[in-house]
């Protein structure tokens, strides 16, 4: 589904990505680790289209995405979240989902001035459901800025999920949540592959990652180490190194 | 051939002229852009202090007969304290990701500077008085003229004082370092207000400077001269790069003497009008500025 | 009684000119440009009606189009700069139109008498309203037909999902591309809609003063037309008004008995209002107690 070719991006002498090769297949959810500063935000920001890449090419269903830029990503199924929250904060959680590009087909069929205004029944129904989604059915009119900082989480992920995705790419979804908040997030990542939609989960939070995905790649300095299923990658050398600066072996 | 001659002549004169005018709006483009780099906002009301450190010069000097030098102290003096001032009340207090609301602030302490000049002048402008305005140095077919030299000479020997400052002393180290990075330099212990504060501060100074330099060179001061001045200090910060010191001192000069050269081809009425030209062209074309943005934070 | 009509004409139009820029702040664009497109407006409505002595509908309309279409020029390279330099360039652009017509001359001759734009000496010859007999009252409600339906066309965009997607690209641009957003699209409408109200308010003026002159269109304008939905807010078309009332008619012609005085305390109030209050005198909070008394 999403092919990274050998991407490498460079910021001035930084080498941030250094030809990576990934692989996503459909409907699995592929979690990718690595130390900080191993290049896994700068890979979501390049498959978003926030960056171009300095040299690869990054193919979605077959298609090369070159100069495409993120709102046209998106159209074609590629959403994210942010690593550190990014809501619209002085609007309210309601306008928040609203803005939110509603790609559904048959919502085209309505008269355009309804779907403008908020009052089709499709806009409305669909909002609502992602309201229920993030638990925040009752807060839709508050200030996104009012939520408490896991419903921001929950917001933000909903907000994704509104633009019908097919991937969806999580960077650190679990930062400073505490274990129940990750127990309720493991479920919603479950769900949303249960939906069909491709999940690509960047995170430091181990619990989650080996518990929650199909396949694992492990980045070290812009350069996947390892790659396997989460056994696979907790039994590896090449990656206890990476993390702990030494292998059990030594 | 004869007349072909006389006319490059004048225009090297024109240019020349213009570079050492230049030296003034040098000043206020680098007051912009210490401000500019400590807080990566604009201080609207910047040039407005500038020339009204010039009035309280010049009344000063009205009053108790002083020097010209004495002047140019009074005002760089006044300048300082209202750029403290300024930044008290227009940027200390506003919550420093609204840039909409330090600007407007800024934009109101710039009218409130201005009227305050109209009402205690009358509006008329004032005969500021020149030094070394008889002198005139002559070199081939060329000329100096000694007020303008004068300005360009002080220009030059607060620039390097400045940079002496930024880059020498503990004071300049500390600013450099909110400028650069404000959370890093509150957690080693900077005090970001009290460094933002003489920035502004600093800025005033020059501007002071920068007024006096400007009334000196021109013979008159006016309430008038605030918003040219400042439109003028902002086209040299974006020519030169946002936030580049070296770069706002070399498009000063450019700028003084492209304004120069058109005044002499085009009139006093289209002189403006391609500064301005020229503010586009750099937008469209080289929207850094002057000196690329790898080198542009110092 | 003309007094009183010329007060509520030029409150019209400077509500106008401050709704011109009220979208573009929403989209978080600080541009200094509206009283350049303001002064584009005026010449144009003013050398039609004028020179080619069209009707003042078509003319306040073209005047319309092409100061839309100049701000949608604007708008491309206005994507490249943001924030400050973003104001730097608009400065720039409006101080270039006002020069621009400065050295504007373009005299004509009818029935023995030259008429036109003279350059330095402004654009005297702008007598639509008296040759066609229009009373003072007329011009009024002319002009306030203009003003309310324009403020509705904005409540109306406020209501619906442009408004939220406007803002949304103020709050956030990245957020907001990453959820759909067409970044450009939204930028660029946002700027030629404000040149569109801007030129209309423009080509009104010109017709309401009768003459022109350059002095009107420096970069104060500019101030003022940003200064209004700034410190009116930018929750509701309704602030912009407010602030205009009490900018022009309180201020400027209440206490007109102060005289120099009404601008230092013009600009001592623009400074208090930002300590006070960043997001404007109608932000949130206000809307909410407003509420809360119009509900007790």
């Amino acid at each position: 589904m999403l092919k990274i070719q050998s991407i490498s991006k460079h910021f001035g002498g930084v080498k941030a990505l250094n030809e990576l090769d990934l692989e996503v297949e459909e409907g699995e959810i592929y979690g990718v680790i690595g130390p900080n500063g191993s290049g896994k935000s700068t890979l979501v920001n390049v498959i978003c289209g926030i960056f171009l890449p300095t040299e690869g090419d990054v193919i979605f269903e077959g298609q090369i995405l070159s100069e495409n830029p993120t709102h046209q990503r998106l159209k074609k199924g590629i959403a994210r979240t942010f690593q550190n929250i990014r809501l619209f904060p002085n609007l309210t959680v309601w306008q928040n989902l609203w803005v939110a590009r509603n790609s559904v087909e048959d919502i085209k069929t309505e008269s355009s001035f309804y779907r403008w205004f908020g009052k089709s029944s499709i806009v409305k129904k669909e909002i609502e459901k992602m309201l229920e989604f993030s638990n925040l059915g009752n807060r839709a009119d508050e200030l996104a800025s009012s939520l408490a900082f896991g419903e921001q989480r929950r917001l933000e992920l909903a907000r994704a999920l509104a633009t019908k995705p097919r991937l969806l790419l999580l960077d650190e979804p679990a930062a400073g949540m505490n274990k129940d908040e990750i127990r309720d997030l493991d479920g919603r990542i479950r769900s949303m592959q249960l939906q069909g939609i491709t999940i690509i989960l960047i995170e430091h939070v181990m619990e989650l990652v080996m518990g929650v995905t199909d396949r694992i790649a492990v980045l070290n300095f812009g350069s996947k180490i390892a790659e396997g299923n989460p056994q696979e990658i907790q039994n590896n050398d090449a990656v206890q190194e990476a993390y702990l600066g030494y292998s059990e072996d030594d | 051939m004869e007349d072909f001659l006389y006319e490059a002549v004048e225009i090297i004169q024109t240019i020349w002229d213009g570079i050492l005018f230049g030296s003034t709006y040098a000043l206020i483009g680098i007051g912009f852009t210490l401000i500019f780099g400590a807080m990566g906002k604009l201080n609207m009301a910047y040039a407005g202090a500038a020339i009204a450190g010039a009035y309280v010069g010049l009344a000063v000097s009205l009053f108790f007969d002083a020097t010209i030098i004495f002047v140019f102290a009074v005002s760089a003096v006044i300048s300082t304290l209202l750029g403290y001032i300024v930044y008290q009340t227009c940027f200390r207090f506003i919550p420093t990701h609204n840039h909409l609301a330090a600007l407007m602030a800024s934009v109101g302490g710039l009218f409130f500077i201005d009227e305050l000049i109209v009402l205690a002048t009358l509006g008329s402008p004032m005969n500021f008085p020149g030094l070394f305005e008889d002198a005139y140095f002559e070199i081939g077919p060329f000329g100096i003229r000694g007020d303008l030299l004068f300005v360009f000479l002080i220009g030059i020997v607060s620039t390097l004082l400045l940079l002496y400052v930024l880059f020498k002393t503990r004071l300049g180290m500390a600013t450099r370092a909110v400028a650069q990075q404000d959370i890093a330099a509150q957690l080693c212990g900077i005090n970001i207000h009290r460094t933002n504060s003489i920035t502004f501060s600093i800025a005033g100074l020059l501007g002071g400077i920068a007024g006096a330099m400007t009334a000196a060179a021109v013979g008159v001061l006016s309430p008038v001269m605030t918003v040219p001045l400042t439109i003028k200090g902002l086209i040299v910060t974006v020519i030169g790069g946002l936030g580049s010191i070296p770069g706002a001192i070399i498009a000063g000069l450019f700028v003084g003497a492209f304004e120069n050269f058109f005044l002499y081809i085009r009139g006093i009425d289209e002189r403006d009008m391609y500064v301005v030209a020229l503010l586009f062209i750099f937008l469209i074309f080289r929207p850094n500025g002057i000196f690329s943005k790898t080198i542009n934070r110092d | 009684m003309d007094f009183y009509l010329n007060l509520i004409n030029t409150i019209g139009i400077h509500t106008m000119l401050g709704l011109s820029a009220y979208l573009l702040l929403q989209t978080g664009q600080l541009s200094l440009a509206q009283a350049g497109f303001f002064a584009v407006g005026s010449y144009t409505a003013a050398i039609l009606t004028v020179i080619f002595q069209w009707n003042i509908i078509p003319s306040v309309l073209v005047a319309m189009l092409v100061s839309g279409f100049l701000a949608f020029l604007v708008g491309f390279p206005a994507l490249r700069v943001k924030g400050l330099m973003l104001v730097v360039a608009t400065i720039a652009f409006s101080e270039f139109v006002r020069m621009f017509f400065y050295n504007l001359k373009w005299r004509v001759t009818r029935n023995g008498e030259e008429i036109g734009p003279d350059g330095t000496m402004g654009f005297a010859e702008i007598r639509y309203f008296s040759d066609n007999g229009w009373s003072n009252f007329e011009v009024t409600l002319f002009l306030w037909s203009f003003v309310i339906l324009i403020m509705g066309v904005i409540w109306w965009s406020d209501q619906s999902r442009t408004g939220a997607v406007l803002r949304a690209v103020g709050e956030d641009e990245l957020a907001a591309s990453s959820v759909g957003i067409n970044l450009t699209v939204v930028k660029v409408s946002a700027m030629t809609a404000g040149g569109f109200i801007a030129g209309i308010s423009g080509g009104l003026y010109a017709h309401q003063v009768t003459s022109l002159d350059h002095h009107s269109f420096t970069v104060l304008l500019g101030t003022f037309a940003i200064a209004y939905p700034i410190l009116g807010g930018l929750s509701n078309v309704f602030g912009t008004l407010v602030a205009v009332i009490f900018i022009q008619g309180l201020l400027v012609e209440g206490l007109r008995f102060l005289g120099d005085w009404r601008m230092i305390l013009f600009g001592l109030l623009i400074v208090l209002a930002m300590n006070f209050k960043p997001l404007g005198l109608f932000d949130k909070q206000t809307m909410d107690l407003i509420k809360k008394a119009i509900r007790v």
